[in-house]
């Protein structure tokens, strides 16, 4: 299994999901929709899968003496490491503004989403629909990536749309608060974000399993 | 002894049907899988790899069953489908070096005896590679593993003739060091060159599954070429 990882990071990653970590950082920008860095971190996870099709990484990868569910499973860590990777910096960076930065003018004038506990927790729910709609979707076929990406694409839009204007709904004004206010609200928003992240991680690696077990190549 | 067991494979498609497939492959000898384009010969191996699911019948290597011990089988062959087409921008190098994580059998020594002698230059990429040397990569890879049976599609196909009579070349040599290997071709001249046995396949079904020498002996009217034989054969099997 430790080969079939390695091989994914040295061989078969295209190097735009490596710099595509860096979107984490976008978590900084006032003024700005912040969710829409994590789409571009799966936008270079995507990357890679299209370079698996390019490259016949699937093709070679079959042939060598391993299970077709431990070829999953490493796609699987590879794509969990790279968002893993992604949430770091948007975590470090999320702290960061909610206690150094918490009084900076920008921030506390931002009309976007704020950078809080809750923020991260719809950064993981936008994760777990990428491996949901797109790499669950890819391991249908192992080569269509168009569609599974699209269905992404509308989906996390609107959940970051959603993320955006739920804020403004009477009663949910607690879901952007700043700094540390309203901490037991912003640790359930995160709370149900990680928790729908590993279900869908979950049923993702599942479906992705009994699919990529199914299909002739 | 044989390295491989074909018995019964079925597979199903729409438009087309692998049927009742069955042949053996004995250890040392070299078998010319033959058959028209669009004859089955890619299913039949893929089939043989589990790379197809198959709806019925049974594969054994050296007298182990496929879908029971497929990685074990693995470590002990090699595959090949026609050239080179993965990692197009990766350095040979980087290719063996992560190949060979995955061997425990892998032999640097091997390695460097078929570097040598098929000149391969390891820090090219294989878009950088003649046709004929993306052949020979496959090979290296499949053989620096101490593969006893090597399985590759058409690996003939869409080389010039003098790359050609090389790969065939390299074919004896390693008959001589041990090594069985199936591989089909639609090249006629390449079975006469080479082949031990010859397995036929036309429309999904196997026709004949013999030694050379025997199926020109069924097959041949008059003094018949091996090439004349199979293409009157193939005619009356589509009329």
């Amino acid at each position: 299994m430790i080969n079939l990882i390695k091989k994914e990071f040295k061989l078969s990653a295209h190097i735009l999901s490596y710099v595509f970590i860096a979107f984490g950082l976008m978590t900084f920008i006032p003024g700005y929709p912040i969710l829409v860095g994590v789409f571009f971190s799966c936008l270079g996870i995507f990357q890679s899968f299209q370079s698996y099709r390019e490259s016949n990484d699937i093709s070679y990868t079959i042939l060598l003496p391993v299970s077709k569910k431990d070829i999953v499973k490493a796609k699987f860590i590879f794509v969990l490491t790279i968002q893993f990777l992604t949430f770091l910096i948007m975590f470090i960076i999320t702290i960061i503004r909610m206690t150094i930065l918490v009084d900076l003018e920008v921030y506390v004038m931002n009309p976007l989403l704020t950078a809080n506990l809750v923020f991260l927790g719809y950064a993981l729910v936008i994760y777990g629909l990428f491996n949901f709609l797109f790499v669950r979707g890819f391991f249908k076929t192992a080569y269509k990536f168009g569609k599974p990406f699209v269905s992404f694409t509308v989906v996390g839009f609107l959940v970051i749309a959603l993320a955006e204007s739920l804020r403004y709904i009477p009663g949910l004004e607690a879901l952007n608060s700043l700094g540390f206010n309203n901490l037991s609200i912003q640790l359930i928003g995160l709370m149900v974000g990680f928790i729908i992240n590993v279900l869908l991680n979950y049923i993702s690696y599942k479906c992705s399993v009994k699919s990529f077990e199914r299909i002739d190549l | 002894m044989n390295a491989i067991e074909v018995s019964n494979l079925t597979k199903v498609y729409k438009t087309f049907r692998l049927d009742n497939v069955s042949f053996n492959v004995q250890t040392g000898r070299i078998v010319g899988f033959i058959g028209r384009n669009g004859a089955g010969k890619t299913t039949t191996i893929k089939s043989i790899l589990n790379i197809v699911k198959i709806d019925n019948g049974n594969v054994n290597f050296f007298e182990m069953d496929m879908k029971q011990n497929e990685n074990i089988i693995k470590n002990q062959i090699g595959y090949a489908s026609g050239t080179t087409n993965y990692y197009p921008r990766k350095r040979l190098s980087d290719i063996i070096n992560v190949t060979k994580m995955f061997y425990q059998t892998w032999d640097d020594e091997v390695m460097i005896e078929y570097q040598k002698l098929f000149q391969l230059d390891f820090s090219k990429t294989p878009t950088e590679l003649s046709e004929g040397m993306k052949v020979k990569f496959n090979l290296l890879l499949a053989l620096s593993h101490h593969a006893k049976v090597l399985i590759l599609d058409e690996p003939t196909s869409g080389l010039d003739p003098f790359s050609r009579d090389e790969i065939l070349e390299v074919f004896m040599e390693l008959k001589k060091r041990g090594v069985a290997i199936l591989f089909s071709t639609h090249i006629t001249s390449d079975l006469e060159k080479c082949a031990d046995d010859i397995v036929y396949i036309s429309k999904g079904k196997i026709i004949s599954s013999s030694s050379k020498d025997d199926f020109i002996r069924k097959y041949r009217i008059g003094n018949e070429s091996l090439e004349t034989i199979i293409l009157r054969l193939e005619r009356e099997n589509h009329d």
